[in-house]
């Protein structure tokens, strides 16, 4: 109880500090004048003096933290300026759906392939397959996801004409099989590293698995070998696994921008581009700070989801 | 002491091991996984890389000589290294100023290799070219994060009190930014150029070396070694940079190779977001972004950096994992 209320206290102190960062950013494009010109360059005089107001840039720098901060958490994030202004949560609204499907779908995908390989992979250890198996895992691993992406918009978009490359998404309830065909090269773009990441991670563990004892006596007992692998020997194997497919999401967060970028998927990914070229700072920094707001609070959750899985941490952890 | 787990191979004078012998990535796996589970810290892009990485090919700890893998890493690396300095001096047009707009889109040829872009540049010169700074940021990145991270991280785990609470706290914070969010962010409020994006990336860099080094640093100031050299009056100073450093350094050499490969990844990624080195600067990265509208038409425009990024990553993701085995043979002969 006491270090869930440590955790708590610490989850609270970084996600202060994360976002006394984001609000920070802005500064670093230099004082208040350069921030009014360069998001509205060709604005009038009266213009740049009424945005200067809005954003309330003559104020002390704390008190500018203060007022962003409480318009943050009540879910004002902002505003993209000249030549479309909106409100940025708006934009937020439409596009954090889109970014967290591609998540969802590359992380199932990577699971879904990477278990049966990696269970297989271990079982055979040494074999030419597993050999076979972790070159290719190797050599994925050294693919960016940018590159996956980029040969599948080649070959499968642009030449085969297989799926369609240049996004024009439908919303998933409306039309589940046309969405997927939009998400289908995200998804396998994104999944691809991360299949290679555990199949490797659950291949080590499984292979250490399946050396003990109780592995010996259910083999002895004449349980068919499926049922040994998948029933008996999986989930004491899966643990590791499982804590960095909850952690790995920070990388994916990194690829979906990417991704979302080459195939045009609105996402949250490429409004930030979107953001970032555009100049538009101010929903750049709502962006950065939501991005690692919910980056942070997934890792405090995976933390947590690991205490209950896994008795022996409850318990090492309650000892110290 | 993690040397005499259970799990540890069976000692040598066995004639038939009991178990198999636990190859040696594996044993930093499962330390690396225990670590994560254990600590609040998320593990960041190459950590996980190298847990993924330890986990492959099982190098057989008695071979002495680098395989025929290695040294073709070592010579592409090599190879590499001499055409970024020497570029400017090499018989290829400058893609900066050479153009020949009647050729453009055109695909590989002789006198063209990796073809022509839309605006009539050498693919094969800009590669080159590209490889210049691209490989300036990646190299120059990694050796600030090593410093400033060897630095942080030996501090941190050889005073383990306040400093090191302190010390550690704050690379925490760092690292709940997911990386690229982080780099592409200092990228975008400075201004995109060589230096901001060196910068940025050293800045997502220096977390995860520090964290190496105190990792390693934890373990080896316990030893014998450095309490003789407490007792003989050495001071701080001197226990940190003659005891440990020279131990902490193999642990952080591998892991600086394996961020090398990260740093180029990333960027590729910045550039293609947009948020990396501005696109009139040559880079393998934006080499790509000026293909990703011609992906129909010249597909070789896209295509011939990213083989030559693969390529890169592969080698020094191999070389990594080489250095580490290497590494871990000496630990266990201690």
């Amino acid at each position: 109880m006491r270090t869930l209320l440590g955790k708590l206290v610490r989850l609270v102190i970084v996600l202060w500090i994360v976002t006394f960062f984001s609000f920070a950013l802005t500064k670093l494009v230099g004082g208040s004048d350069d921030l009014v010109t360069k998001l509205i360059p060709f604005g009038s005089e009266a213009q740049k003096e009424q945005l200067r107001e809005d954003l309330g840039l003559k104020d002390p720098f704390l008190t500018q933290y203060r007022r962003w901060l409480g318009n943050f958490v009540t879910g004002d994030f902002g505003n993209y300026y000249l030549p479309n202004p909106r409100p940025v949560s708006e934009v937020v609204a439409d596009s954090l759906p889109v970014s967290l499907e591609l998540m969802l779908f590359a992380q199932t995908l990577a699971l879904a392939v990477a278990i049966p390989v990696g269970v297989f992979t271990a079982y055979r250890a040494g074999t030419r397959l597993d050999r076979s198996a972790n070159a290719m895992a190797f050599g994925l691993l050294a693919l960016p996801n940018f590159v996956v992406a980029l040969l599948l918009a080649i070959y499968v978009g642009a030449r085969w004409q297989l799926l369609p490359t240049q996004s024009n998404q439908v919303p998933f309830p409306l039309n589940p099989l046309e969405n997927w065909r939009y998400m289908l090269m995200p998804t396998v773009s994104l999944a691809l590293g991360q299949i290679a990441i555990y199949m490797r991670l659950l291949r080590s563990d499984m292979i250490a698995t399946l050396q003990e004892d109780f592995i010996t006596t259910a083999k002895a007992k004449g349980i068919p070998t499926r049922r040994v692998l998948f029933r008996h020997a999986l989930r004491p194997s899966s643990l590791t696994l499982l804590t960095v497919a909850g952690l790995n999401v920070g990388a994916l967060i990194g690829g979906a921008v990417v991704v979302e970028r080459i195939f045009a998927l609105p996402g949250m990914g490429s409004r930030l581009t979107e953001a970032i070229l555009g100049q538009q700072y101010v929903a750049v920094q709502s962006y950065v700070a939501l991005i690692a707001i919910f980056y942070i609070v997934i890792n405090f959750t995976v933390d947590m989801l690991y205490t209950v899985l896994d008795p022996r941490i409850r318990h090492a952890r309650a000892i110290a | 002491m993690p040397e005499r787990s259970p799990d540890a191979a069976p000692p040598p004078t066995s004639e038939e091991p009991l178990r198999r012998p636990v190859p040696p990535g594996e044993a930093i796996v499962r330390t690396l996984a225990a670590d994560e589970a254990t600590r609040d810290v998320p593990p960041d892009a190459i950590s996980l890389r190298l847990a993924a990485v330890e986990a492959g090919p099982e190098t057989t700890p008695e071979r002495r000589g680098l395989g025929v893998a290695a040294w073709l890493a070592v010579v592409w690396l090599l190879l590499l290294g001499a055409v970024a300095l020497t570029v400017p001096v090499l018989p290829v047009p400058d893609p900066t100023v050479d153009a020949e707009p009647a050729l453009a889109r055109q695909g590989p040829s002789l006198s063209h290799p990796f073809g022509v872009d839309g605006a009539g540049r050498d693919v094969f010169a800009s590669v080159l070219w590209g490889t210049r700074v691209s490989l300036f940021i990646a190299v120059a990145s990694i050796v600030a994060g090593f410093v400033a991270g060897g630095v942080i991280g030996i501090v941190a785990g050889y005073f383990k009190g306040r400093i090191g609470g302190v010390l550690g706290s704050a690379m925490d914070v760092f690292l709940a930014f997911p990386q690229l969010i982080l780099a592409l962010s200092i990228v975008t409020f400075l201004g995109r150029t060589v230096f901001n994006v060196t910068l940025g990336l050293a800045i997502v860099a220096t977390p995860v070396l520090a964290r190496i080094a105190r990792a390693s640093t934890l373990s080896w100031s316990e030893r014998e070694f450095v309490l003789a050299a407490r007792a003989q009056g050495a001071r701080h100073l001197r226990i940190m940079v003659r005891e440990i450093l020279p131990n902490v350094l193999p642990a952080m050499f591998s892991i600086a190779l394996l961020g090398v490969a990260v740093v180029i990844v990333a960027e590729g990624g910045l550039a293609i977001i947009g948020a990396g080195v501005k696109p009139d600067i040559i880079t393998w990265g934006n080499v790509i972004v000026r293909g990703q509208g011609e992906l129909r038409d010249a597909s070789h425009i896209v295509l011939a950096p990213s083989l030559v990024i693969f390529l890169t990553v592969l080698s020094l993701n191999y070389l990594g994992d080489v250095v580490r085995a290497r590494f871990d043979v000496r630990e266990s002969a201690l």
